[in-house]
């Protein structure tokens, strides 16, 4: 559906109403505290898992809640609405034992990047 | 590369185009231009960061629902949706980058700096955040904690920096002064009491 | 995608530039660059994903030499016409009756 951007619509554009939450009941498979490990994939398509993410082990720091998944917008599939945590990973096991013991990296990924830990 | 003079001519070309097949109204654009150039800026992150300085109960809402409690000073506005505001404290430095492009919170801080955007900023502030900082002449005690935020999908992240030493007795638009756009990145602290960058 | 976009962790891009006062535009046609990006989003003709694809797709060697505006003008332009809003060659025929 398209609209004619007009100054009175521009002037609305400063407001915020694009939202990416969903508002949806979808089950959570992880919750705050659980050891998982990023998919090791590789998508010819478009992705916010970002390779130096991928197959590396963390932790579910957060729970945001519901998101449209980027992944599939970006190829007409629809907002496929599921859950997006902020996951927490040690620098060294990102970049490895050279890395200070105590720096982390947090990234915000859905459901579908993550497997549990065996 | 292309040179200016003919990448200024493809965007009027796409201007005219998109005027004349009906998708926007001449002063539409203006009003856009308008909007990132003068509306949206680090100004109000800044308001927003010396609120939380001055008033104890704002800053426990700024860090449990940061979204609404940005809203309450008005700035209900595009990326700023769902917020996550980071504090920095002596123990821990957060410091924020978007990998895959240039995600950043313009409800509080406009449009990123060209920096923010480049290729070494987005490669290396995952990988080597200590190094990063020492380039923005940041000093962070080798016990402290560095934490990396990669911005990458839709929430967007603010630093609110450390209240500098020395500022017990300012207003609150005193202290709007010393918060720059680079201290909400966390890249560098607030400016000092002389309003110098703080190492 | 395995794209040049997909940064993290990569060596050798050289010293973090920094600019004093930089303005939010260096010149007129980046704002235009960005109001007309903002134009196909809000008009709802392509969604953020497919946009920030439509960039990720442009070939590395390119990437990394244009500007960031020029990412958002070329990704703006591919978008339009993968919509069929353009007609493929319509933005370079316009820039010939225009100079």
């Amino acid at each position: 559906m398209s609209r004619v951007i007009t100054q009175e619509v521009a002037r609305g554009l400063y407001k915020a109403t694009r939202t990416a939450h969903v508002d949806a009941d979808v089950a959570a498979s992880f919750k705050v505290g659980d050891a998982i490990q990023a998919r090791n994939v590789n998508p010819t398509g478009h992705t916010r898992l970002p390779r130096y993410i991928r197959g590396k082990q963390g932790v579910v720091a957060a729970d945001h809640g519901i998101f449209q998944f980027a992944d599939s917008l970006a190829h007409g599939g629809g907002k496929q609405p599921q859950h997006l945590y902020s996951v927490k990973f040690t620098a060294q096991e990102l970049w490895g034992a050279d890395a200070p013991a105590q720096d982390s990296l947090y990234i915000d990924l859905w459901d579908d990047y993550l497997e549990k830990m065996a | 590369m292309t040179s200016d003079d003919e990448v200024a001519l493809r965007v009027r070309a796409l201007e005219s185009l998109l005027l004349e097949k009906g998708l926007v109204e001449a002063p539409a654009i203006d009003e856009i231009i308008d909007l990132f150039e003068n509306r949206l800026g680090p100004q109000n992150g800044a308001r927003v960061v010396a609120r939380a300085w001055s008033d104890p109960a704002f800053k426990d809402r700024l860090l449990s629902n940061p979204t609404d409690a940005i809203v309450e000073l008005g700035f209900e506005a595009v990326q700023g949706e769902d917020m996550v505001v980071v504090e920095n404290t002596a123990a821990v430095h957060n410091i924020v980058v978007c990998t895959l492009c240039s995600c950043f919170p313009w409800a509080t801080m406009g449009l990123p700096p060209v920096w923010y955007k480049s290729a070494p900023y987005r490669a290396r502030a995952a990988s080597d955040p200590r190094g990063v900082l020492v380039e923005f002449g940041t000093n962070i005690a080798a016990e402290a904690e560095v934490r990396v935020w990669d911005s990458n999908a839709e929430l967007r992240y603010m630093v609110l920096p450390e209240r500098p030493a020395g500022t017990d007795g300012m207003s609150e638009d005193e202290l709007m002064a010393l918060v720059t756009r680079d201290s909400m990145i966390g890249v560098t602290r607030a400016l000092d009491v002389g309003g110098e960058v703080a190492p | 995608m395995n794209g040049i976009h997909d940064l993290g962790g990569m060596h050798g891009l050289g010293p973090i530039v920094r600019e004093e006062n930089e303005p939010t535009f260096h010149d007129e046609w980046e704002g235009k660059a960005l109001a007309l990006a903002r134009i196909g989003l809000a008009g709802g003709h392509f969604n953020l994903d497919e946009f920030r694809h439509a960039m990720e797709k442009i070939p590395p060697v390119e990437y990394l030499s244009i500007s960031y505006y020029e990412r958002w003008l070329e990704g703006t332009i591919a978008m339009l016409v993968e919509k069929g809003v353009l007609d493929a060659g319509e933005i370079e025929a316009r820039m010939k009756d225009l100079s």
